[in-house]
């Protein structure tokens, strides 16, 4: 009967194994609960390649996200902060029917729902035959209505504004859903940093108030970087990198090419995670399965859609001479100069975007993602543009780099027969220049960007190829350019 | 008053008692370790004999080591232990007081079970835990039964041999006859579990086998029920027997030989309804936790005494439910079972008032009273009684402080309002059980 233990001190460590085990099984069970309800990372996962491109995340949700709630009620509380009324829409957001978001924007849940830019937000536009066809929504389209500025500038001049309190954001949240005494101390702490988020970046770029502003379409990608993610100081640097949105078919035959404007890398890995950091992903939060998924698509299958109007082929089959003449060098699949940097001299376009990219921002470019394999080592100043292919170049208007130039038949014009004032963000076609419509100051309440040839950075000068040929051949050649 | 009921003397069939109170079974740790008597125990008992009581119904008594509820009592378990007895009741007898042993098995309800108990696992009617304090136990196999059946057999055996006159069964309160008994314990599927006449079979078996070796000649009493109440405490648990149940084993034990039946209450002890009265929570914060580690749930029922917010929460449970009368609390539950069996039928719980003792007494709802804690507080009872006293000048408080005293200290009143507040004389008189000590040899018992 000799034992170390007498029944009832069996029976309680019998008794405190079972409270342990029942007691982390609570645990578990109450940390799956709170896992599930404030998931530290868990995006919306879509299975369908275009879903997941128009509103899959990419990792910029968790530093530079935005709550969805929070989100959602800015435009009720500061209507009057917007171009028009609408909502969202008012800034040329493209929404689907039956989507409470537009595309670009992805949800991802940090703890809450939040809402991060995507590569869709700039590479998905809008196409429409008349004002009274029914928009066709283009992937891997420049976001030819998108005005990325002004949207910036609507969320940071919400968070400026002393009605953006966390006790009247928290009303207005409520007037949607319900939210229980957890989620209302919550969305307390979400709605005071995230106020505090947006002021400190609309500190951060306030230097951009003092250069032409973007217009949808557009965007100065690398000058916010500078201050962004390197702090530099920017008293005295007065660069204006603002260019067009690019297409992103077609990226096989790409592999290799000088990509960007002014073709400063080769690595489409890089252009890719350096996009990527434009639209908010951070080195720890960047989703690569998310983005590697995007670049497999972007690869293998997306292409531009055909021109949708009649083509003379015959003009074409002349055009296709000509192209092949004068242009097919630099901007065919194949040319000897395509994905070459053509140096500034030559090309003689507007030198604002080459010069907003230096050499020191250029080696600091090299220091991102440091400490992980995938560290960016191919950045480089260049001194002029690269010679980009011209697939889908029908839906690629405006053009040249700065999209200074509305329509393909204007380019083939001397500087001086370009347009010097036009229209920016209106997405109906017009098939006799190759372009967009760009003398439509408004429709309805929805007034259009106009873009002046004279501000700084938005010259449209340059690229004088085929300016001296005959209205016919320029005809040939437009004609030919929309069977790309 | 010349026709007194109270001190008519009651005739069992083996047994003339010459009034109708008896000390009720009460005790506190007297004796030495191993259960062996000691004159503590003598004084004690002999305390009431000499205040005047008709029949002594001794403190539990164990007819086995492990079925003690705590060390320092005495036990029956051992033909040893005869001559203390015999000593006991020679004493007792000197006061034209009987003496009754009431042969005791605690199955799982062993508050102390004492270091030869320390690795053993109690024997009960089942495996399950009891309630209150987390008692652990045993389903008993049937050899174990016919070996507890013959403890007390030879528990009987040893009463008779020690000249007591008779012996009472325990089958009250909780402890193991109760745990056969009762339909909130006792969930065996073989022929002790189940049906009432099933769950008795343990009890009756012990009566005849005692019948068969003691003798039909000796008084044999059975201490039961009259309901179990065994939801009282805890909303949950079931509530057990039922005053139709207690009825069906009190005439099974009237056909098996018993000569009287002994009526309490609760199917635990103790039980907001016995003893009957409060529960004093500072007290019990200062003894039970000599309890820690008798059962797994002691200590947290002990943090709840003895950390004073968290009283409420033990209050609620013991107390949800209080009995609406103290004195008397047995006596309907008595009479119902005294009107169906013929032998004479004892009634305890809380019994102080001499003219409600007369009175249930006259209107036949039993035929003696069993008396601990008025006793306790005031020896004499009986005399003051016959002196033509209702109530004691300073009765008893119900305050169940001598309750909670007893797993601990010397039992006594501790009620010290009885003593005018004095402390010191308070505890002199619970010490008196130690007088006179053993070597002071003018004062041995002789």
């Amino acid at each position: 009967m000799h034992e170390d233990l007498t029944p009832v001190e069996k029976a309680g460590r019998r008794n405190t194994r079972r409270d342990i085990s029942l007691t982390l099984f609570a645990l578990y069970v109450i940390g799956l609960y709170f896992v599930r309800r404030y998931n530290p990372d868990y995006p919306v996962i879509y299975t369908d390649i275009n879903e997941h491109f128009k509103y899959g995340s990419i990792g910029s949700e968790s530093a530079n996200g935005i709550p969805y709630e929070i989100w959602r009620v800015l435009p009720e509380m500061f209507p009057e902060k917007l171009p028009g009324p609408g909502g969202y829409a008012s800034l040329g957001f493209v929404y689907e029917p039956d989507h409470e978001t537009p595309i670009g924007l992805a949800r991802r849940k940090v703890y809450i729902d939040r809402l991060g830019m995507n590569c869709a937000i700039c590479h998905t536009g809008t196409v429409r035959t008349s004002p009274s066809a029914p928009r066709q929504i283009v992937l891997g389209m420049p976001a030819n209505t998108f005005d990325l500025q002004a949207y910036f500038r609507f969320l940071a001049d919400c968070a400026s504004d002393g009605r953006f309190t966390v006790d009247n954001v928290l009303r207005q949240i409520q007037t949607h859903r319900h939210l229980d005494p957890l989620d209302r101390l919550i969305y307390r702490i979400a709605i005071y940093e995230t106020r505090e988020i947006l002021l400190q970046r609309k500190q951060l770029v306030s230097f951009m108030d003092t250069r032409p502003d973007w217009g949808p379409g557009r965007v100065d990608t690398f000058d916010p970087y500078k201050t962004i993610q390197f702090n530099f100081p920017m008293a005295n640097d007065h660069s204006v990198g603002t260019t067009d949105l690019p297409s992103i078919w077609n990226q096989t035959p790409r592999i290799g090419m000088h990509l960007h404007w002014d073709g400063n890398n080769d690595l489409l890995a890089e252009r890719d995670k350096s996009a990527a950091l434009g639209a908010g992903v951070t080195p720890p939060t960047i989703d690569l399965a998310s983005i590697q998924r995007i670049e497999n698509w972007l690869l293998d299958t997306l292409q531009p859609p055909p021109y949708p109007y009649p083509i003379d082929r015959n003009l074409a089959a002349k055009g296709a001479v000509l192209f092949r003449h004068y242009c097919a060098q630099c901007h065919a699949f194949g040319g000897e100069r395509v994905g070459q940097v053509t140096d500034i001299d030559e090309i003689g376009t507007d030198r604002h975007r080459l010069d907003s990219y230096t050499y020191e921002f250029a080696a600091n470019m090299n220091l991102l993602y440091a400490g992980y394999p995938w560290r960016f080592t191919h950045f480089r100043k260049t001194n002029g543009y690269a010679n980009m292919p011209l697939d889908g170049v029908w839906l690629r208007a405006p053009y040249l780099h700065n999209g200074s130039v509305p329509t393909l038949r204007d380019l083939l014009e001397p500087q001086e027969n370009r347009p010097k004032v036009f229209y920016r963000g209106y997405d109906v076609y017009d098939p006799v220049r190759v372009g967009f419509l760009s003398d439509v100051a408004s429709e309805g309440r929805r007034h259009y960007f106009k873009y002046d040839t004279a501000q700084t950075g938005n010259g449209n000068g340059g690229h004088r190829y085929g300016t001296q040929l005959s209205d016919g051949e320029k005809n040939a050649i437009v004609e030919y350019l929309k069977t790309l | 008053m010349e026709h007194d009921i109270i001190f008519e003397p009651l005739s069992f069939r083996n047994l003339v008692v010459k009034n109708r109170i008896f000390r009720s079974n009460i005790s506190g740790r007297f004796d030495n370790y191993d259960g062996s008597g000691t004159y503590a125990r003598i004084n004690w008992e002999e305390k009431f004999a000499r205040g005047g009581v008709g029949a002594i119904l001794s403190s539990f008594v164990p007819v086995s080591i492990h079925g003690r509820i705590m060390p320092n009592y005495a036990t029956i378990h051992s033909d040893d232990r005869v001559p203390f007895w015999r000593e006991l009741g020679r004493r007792i007898h000197e006061y034209d007081c009987k003496f009754i042993l009431q042969l005791s098995h605690s199955g799982h309800q062993q508050d102390i079970g004492g270091v030869e108990n320390l690795f053993r696992m109690p024997l009960s009617s089942t495996n399950r835990t009891e309630s209150l304090n987390g008692f652990l136990g045993r389903s008993m196999s049937r050899e174990e039964i016919r070996q507890t059946v013959h403890d007390f057999v030879q528990g009987a055996r040893r009463a008779r041999e020690a000249g007591l006159d008779g012996i009472e069964l325990h089958g009250a309160n909780g402890y193991l006859i109760t745990q056969f008994l009762s339909s909130a314990v006792n969930d065996r599927q073989d022929e002790y579990g189940g049906p009432v006449e099933n769950r008795a079979r343990f009890v009756l078996e012990i009566v005849r086998e005692i019948r068969r070796v003691v003798g039909s000649d000796f008084h044999l009493q059975v201490k039961m029920n009259g309901i179990d109440l065994g939801n009282k405490v805890f909303p949950w648990e079931p509530q057990g027997n039922t005053i139709e149940d207690s009825i069906k084993i009190a005439r099974l034990l009237e056909q098996a030989g018993v000569d009287a039946l002994h009526i309490s209450a609760g199917n635990s002890f103790p039980h907001p309804f016995n003893p009957p009265g409060t529960f004093p929570m500072d007290w019990a914060a200062k003894t039970y936790d000599i309890m820690v580690t008798s059962g797994i749930y002691v200590f947290q029922r002990y943090l709840l005494l003895r950390y004073r917010p968290l009283r409420p929460i033990f209050a609620f449970f013991w107390s949800r439910n209080p009995s609406p009368i103290i004195e008397g609390i047995n006596v309907e539950a008595a009479h119902e079972i005294k009107r169906h069996v013929a032998i004479p039928v004892l009634c305890t719980g809380g019994f102080q008032t001499a003219s409600f003792i007369r009175r249930i007494l006259a209107e036949g709802f039993c035929d003696a009273v069993s008396i601990a804690r008025s006793l306790v507080a005031n020896n004499d009872l009986v005399h003051m009684f016959r002196a033509g006293k209702n109530l004691p000048d300073k009765p008893c408080t119900y305050c169940n402080k001598c309750l909670v005293n007893a797993i601990k200290n010397p039992l006594g009143c501790y009620e010290v309002s009885r003593f005018d507040g004095d402390y010191e004389r308070m505890i002199g008189e619970v010490m008196s059980v130690f007088a006179p000590s053993p070597f002071s040899s003018s004062q041995q018992p002789s």
